[in-house]
């Protein structure tokens, strides 16, 4: 798949080995291969040049949001049938016959489309018209830790490339001055941490960058005093042709991986500062945002900074924010993080249209996992119960990059825990993400312990009716 | 609803590669269950057929249930493929009839294992789960494996390496060399004498050599120059440095208390306790025993009672009691065991023999602990300063530079009752339970013989006998793996915090055990320290291997499992830190004391709800080594996250190594690592180095420990030539590259490129990166 890397790979294994003298000047002509990623021909015609994936850490209940289920307000108190019971694994729940809790927010239609939405999103309401909603999203673990992983890589344990590493192994980045695959966080880090944008045995190359989640993101933009451009061109010049010098010698490809570091480094230096100034948006901008404070690291900020980023040719962005784990105190806990992510999330969606951004990007929102029709119990006296893990059937939307607005993707039983349409495994969702961007999911994949690999293992099932 | 289910999901291409590795048939041809059979079924049928659900009434993963079959009679017939029922439904061509239902069906060499395995008689399917607990790798006693024999070599001989005999050094390399045999394959070449010392340097005492000892080793041929330097080395001061910051990992240590609140605690005197321990070559029996239980020791010294700050790191607020006991329990798993403990806090694991019942009597053992803060001198705390009960009451939100008295946090034996509690619920108090040792197989039985249950019920030290028994094979093998897994740059068992039933058996399963027993004699009742072990390890031609890639292997060598090379690895956020400050010629060798402040980016404290203070340290406190720096868990020094120091959240077992573009900016624009370019170039210019060539060879030398090429020194010197035009008309910008380090009676104008080039070999991959 990718030409670039195989021929270094054989290039340099070779000479591992014989130590055959190189011509420097040889050397310095391969720069081109050991930039930034090169972008590169997809697999078809994509519908979407960037992905923005809103990720929910911890899963927001999709009952109290996208999913309302007025049937769990009537049968409110009695306990999950038999038949239901034995078909779903909880996280946490022992009771031998939980209960069936309703939501008591309130879902009214909105937009043309009618889609029905939680008072509690009122600004996600705002945009039904734009995103579709899928509501069969269908994952294996009900661990938190796995999986996030499950929905970032494809696989259950630690070890495997994050989809936007595969993304950007398979298309390379538009930008030369910033990070291919960008990440932002805001609220808990997820459980998994750096796995979830790992590069696992993809290149370092393509591993996410994580801008920090305090203070500056990104620090040491500066030179030092006395320093010129001129100077630190020719510095990096140097140290990555000493570098190319021992990645010859031993063969390791995180030279390669730090040589291209270094060069996305320098040209960040002068794209970045500009990027996170985000004073030169009007404020009316903000204010759509919900940003009261630029300088204040928040949801919003990332957001807003995802638009800026995708606008500079970003391929791949991700937003975490957590946390949406509202195993006790959820009528508290749930509205707390609408209220940190709703407004932005909207804001993004229509900004992103506004600026003519949104055809060429794609915005996934959703969390590792959904929430349970029965209640659990809470621990503390005066703290209203909340909702397990649920992975048979939970929502996301999307929006932009193809996706056909307005539809409302599959259904869920009256108590909402079990799938009555066809699932979208996790492994579909992903197959369709790649599809966006124009990626095959069958044929992007990476030879490594002898076989090879790709992000939906041997499964995944394009859903060509997100795309209408 | 059926086919659903019985949808096809958990992907797994294990016996695709065992296929192609040839793994899993034994010699006689006979297919292993474990190892083919079993995660080809868990991939393809458990869900359905397995511990969770029994669809059709049959359940595949239990030896009587799956002979007995399901509501359709028999599904395998032992011995007789072509009569079971198994075999005809994955290979049925009617849609309806096939399984598993969805998804791919079986490729013809699956099923072919499958027909193979039945057709050997279907042996292996455990009994019970608890069977097959009992026939798991990692659970068996461990037996000093026998060394195999020298070899005259099977592989292939070169010119590069013409001879295998001689190639073994101890008993280690006989094990490797065994494996490289039969997959025919040569060791690495040993590395050079400057990469050897720079090498046992990183990673014995964490700092680079200088130049003056690299050339010292380099021409000393006595034949035992090499063992000399390893007992140096082992002998040094900084050695306890090093591996204290390892244990500092797993010991989730940190300054503050972390959560929203993230109060500042003073706890810097169990550091320094494990670095002196460490340097001392503390018996590690010694080592757990005290971290776990030094008050419980009989007349328990200070020193003692500061051990036990192993467990006081945990995390703690107000309300949160419960869950800094669930972390000294996962902490103890996780370090000691390798199981992977935390799943039985909700309900039993699912794999491993650990039912929730034995989670809450180990966690009654830390129930019955409180966290008190004693003062270093031994004198009794002002009651002031008592806190009211596990909560250090320290208001204060400046981090204490002298504090004064000196104190630190210790556990305290405190009798209370412990329940179990439903899915890990505080609200849902189940049963009453003591603290209990977990049943697990046929661990620490020595142990409860040893100390039979007293009348009073068990403590924290009885805790450490059992971990530490002749019979729990799990702490010496952990222990082990994980000190291989610093020497190397990964475990001989990859996941080197679970050991549990779903971790297979390593190739060099018995190298771990020769190991393992090394640590913990069958014979001795004691342990000894790990410096034994770790000269086993850093004297043998193994370790001594070249770290050049081996592309010839790459597809038989996955994580280097047959170690037939030596890691190359970036080094460590703090050794990073270290390394530049050395080269720059004023890294602190003090040792130990609270922790200290160096500089750091402004606003990196902003938006914490507790405010924090960061005062940079005067004088000689404000270049002590990375370790040293003061660790508030909620907003670290920046430059320790970047470079993947743990969070201190929980234990860290493995630390990532990842290689972004926000490292780069730091390497070269980050205040302290400028100063030490600075620094570093005012060496060179000072030294009797005087022409270009010279000061760039020992520019080199003192960076990386060995010569510079002749393209390097070419490279050099083109950029020295550039940058000296380049300031001798901006004498601003010269004046400003130089500021106070220029030497005396030096031109700014040619202080300036000697400073650009320091900074660039500062930045080289081979500066920060151990070969």
């Amino acid at each position: 798949m990718n030409v670039t890397d195989q021929t270094r790979r054989q290039f340099f294994g070779t000479s591992a080995l014989s130590l055959a003298p190189v011509a420097l000047s040889s050397l310095l002509a391969s720069e081109q291969d050991d930039g930034p990623l090169p972008a590169q021909r997809p697999h078809h015609r994509p519908c979407a040049k960037s992905i923005i994936f809103l990720f929910q850490i911890g899963g927001p209940s999709q009952l109290d949001l996208f999913d309302p289920k007025p049937m769990l307000l009537r049968r409110e108190g009695e306990p999950l049938p038999e038949s239901m019971l034995k078909q779903i694994s909880f996280a946490q729940i022992q009771e031998k016959q939980p209960k069936l809790m309703g939501s008591p927010w309130k879902f009214a239609r909105h937009g043309e489309c009618g889609a029905t939405v939680s008072e509690l999103v009122p600004h996600t309401a705002s945009i039904a018209d734009q995103i579709t909603i899928a509501k069969t999203i269908k994952t294996d673990d009900t661990n938190h830790m796995f999986a996030e992983l499950m929905m970032n890589t494809g696989w259950r344990q630690f070890g495997r490339p994050s989809l936007g590493s595969w993304a950007v192994y398979g298309l390379g980045t538009e930008s030369q001055d910033l990070p291919a695959f960008t990440v932002l966080r805001s609220g808990m880090r997820p459980r998994s941490k750096g796995a979830n944008y790992g590069n696992g045995f993809l290149p370092s190359k393509y591993q996410g960058t994580p801008l920090r989640a305090s203070g500056d993101p990104i620090l040491n933009l500066a030179n030092p005093d006395g320093i010129s451009v001129d100077t630190q061109r020719q510095s990096i010049d140097a140290i990555n042709d000493l570098n190319r010098l021992r990645l010859q010698q031993t063969g390791d490809d995180e030279i390669a991986a730090r040589i291209a570091s270094y060069e996305v480094a320098f040209r960040m230096q002068s794209v970045a500062p500009e990027l996170l100034e985000l004073k030169n948006e009007t404020p009316q901008t903000l204010a759509d945002y919900g940003i009261d404070d630029p300088a204040k690291p928040s949801f919003a900020r990332n957001c807003l900074i995802a638009r800026r980023l995708v606008e500079r040719g970003v391929r791949f962005v991700q937003c975490f924010h957590g946390d949406w784990d509202h195993h006790t105190g959820i009528a508290s806990g749930l509205p707390q993080q609408c209220q940190l992510t709703d407004q932005p999330s909207a804001a993004l969606v229509k900004d992103l249209a506004q600026r003519g951004l949104l055809d060429d990007t794609l915005v996934i929102w959703g969390g590792e996992l959904g929430r349970t029709p029965v209640a659990q119990k809470s621990d503390k006296p005066n703290v209203a119960v909340g909702r397990d893990h649920q992975i048979e059937a939970f929502t996301m939307w999307l929006a932009g990059g193809g996706v056909k607005p307005g539809q409302t993707i599959g259904s869920t039983n009256d108590l909402g825990c079990l799938p009555t349409s066809e699932s979208w495994h996790v492994y579909d969702l992903q197959a369709t993400i790649l599809h966006a961007l124009g990626l095959d999911h069958e044929r992007l994949t990476y030879r490594y312990q002898g076989r090879d690999f790709r992000l939906t293992d041997i499964h995944g099932e394009v859903k060509r009716q997100l795309f209408g | 609803m059926k086919s659903r289910l019985f949808k096809h999901r958990v992907g797994s291409t294990i016996t695709m590669s065992l296929l192609l590795f040839g793994h899993g048939t034994l010699a006689s041809g006979r297919i292993d269950y474990e190892r083919v059979i079993r995660p080809l079924l868990a991939a393809r049928c458990f869900r359905c057929h397995g511990p969770d659900k029994q669809e059709s009434g049959l359940r595949l993963d239990e030896r009587d249930r799956a002979l007995a079959g399901g509501d359709g009679g028999t599904s395998i017939v032992p011995g007789r493929s072509r009569d079971s029922e198994l075999i005809r439904r994955v290979t049925s061509v009617d849609e309806a009839d096939r399984m598993p239902p969805k998804g791919k069906r079986l490729s013809p060499q699956e099923v072919d294992l499958l027909r193979k395995w039945i057709d050997q008689g279907a042996k292996g399917i455990p009994k019970s789960r608890a069977s097959r607990a009992e026939s798991h790798w990692a659970f068996q006693p461990i037996r000093r494996p026998t060394v195999p024999p020298p070899r005259n070599a099977a592989w292939p001989r070169n010119a590069a390496w013409p001879s295998n005999a001689a190639w073994p050094r101890n008993a280690i390399d006989r094990f490797v060399l065994d494996k490289l045999d039969e997959h025919k394959v040569t060791p690495s070449p040993e590395a050079p004498r400057e990469t050897l010392i720079r090498r046992l340097y990183l990673d014995l005492i964490g700092l680079p050599p200088t130049w003056e000892e690299v050339s010292a080793f380099r021409d000393d041929r006595r034949p035992n120059a090499y063992e000399r330097l390893v007992d140096e080395l082992l002998a040094s001061p900084h050695y306890g440095e090093r591996w204290a910051r390892h244990w500092l990992d797993l010991a989730r240590y940190a300054d503050s208390s972390g959560y929203e609140s993230d109060k500042p605690r003073e706890i810097w005197a169990y550091r320094d306790w494990v670095i002196n321990a460490l340097n001392a070559d503390m018996p590690f029996d010694q080592f757990v025993t005290e971290q776990l239980a030094g008050d419980l020791l009989p007349i328990a010294t200070i020193d003692q009672r500061i051990a036990t700050g192993f467990h006081c790191n945990a995390m703690l607020d107000p309300g949160v009691r419960h869950e800094s006991i669930i972390d000294r329990v996962n902490t103890t798993g996780a370090v000691f065991l390798g199981l992977t403990t935390g799943c039985a806090q909700c309900h039993s694991h699912k794999t491993d023999p650990l039912t929730h019942r034995e989670f809450y009597q180990l966690y009654a053992f830390f129930n019955e602990a409180t966290i008190t803060e004693m003062r270093l001198d031994g004198e009794p705390l002002a009651s002031s300063h008592l806190a009211p009960r596990d909560e250090p009451s320290t208001q204060d939100t400046n981090p204490k530079l002298e504090p004064d008295p000196q104190t630190t946090l210790v556990m305290k034996q405190t009798p209370q009752p412990t329940h179990i509690f439903l899915r890990g619920d505080r609200a849902n108090p189940g049963e009453l339970v003591e603290a209990g040792l977990p049943a697990l197989l046929h661990v620490g039985r020595d142990a409860s013989q040893a100390h039979p249950t007293k009348e009073s019920s068990l403590t924290r030290l009885d805790l450490a006998r059992w971990l530490l028994a002749a019979d729990n094979p799990l702490t010496a093998r952990v222990t082990a793996n994980r000190i291989w897994q610093r020497f190397f740059g990964g475990g001989l068992v990859a996941t080197e915090a679970d050991f549990g039933i779903q971790t297979q058996e390593p190739l060099h399963g018995e190298l771990l055990d020769y190991l393992a027993s090394d640590l913990r004699s069958e014979k001795d009742p004691g342990w000894p320290g790990i410096k034994s072990l770790h000269r086993l390890i850093v004297t043998s031609a193994t370790y001594r291997q070249s770290s050049i890639a081996r592309p010839d292997i790459v597809n038989i060598n996955s994580d280097n499992r047959l170690v037939a090379h030596q890691g190359r690895f970036r080094m460590e956020a703090e050794i990073i830190r270290d390394l530049s400050l050395s080269a720059g010629g004023w890294l602190s060798s003090k040792l130990g004391g609270p922790s200290v402040f160096p500089h750091q980016a402004a606003g990196i404290l902003e938006n914490r709800a507790t405010p924090a203070s960061w005062t940079t340290s005067e004088g000689e406190d404000r270049y002590r080594r990375g370790m040293y720096t003061w660790v508030w868990r909620l907003t670290p020094h920046p430059n320790l996250p970047l470079f993947d120091a743990p969070d201190g959240v929980t234990a860290c077992t493995h630390r990532d190594r990842s290689n972004v573009p926000v490292q780069a900016l730091t390497l070269l624009n980050d205040p302290t690592l400028v100063e030490a370019a600075r620094s570093l170039a005012a060496r060179i210019v000072n030294s009797s180095a005087n022409s270009d060539a010279e000061r760039i060879v020992l520019l080199v030398q003192t960076c990386l420990s060995r010569d510079p090429t002749s393209q390097e020194l070419e490279l050099l010197r083109t950029l020295i030539g550039n940058q000296r035009r380049t300031f001798a008309t901006d004498h601003t910008a010269a004046a400003q590259v130089g500021s106070d380090k220029l030497p005396p009676e030096c031109d700014p104008g040619e202080f300036a490129p000697w400073v650009v080039a320091s900074r660039v070999v500062l930045n080289l991959d081979e500066f920060i990166t151990r070969e």
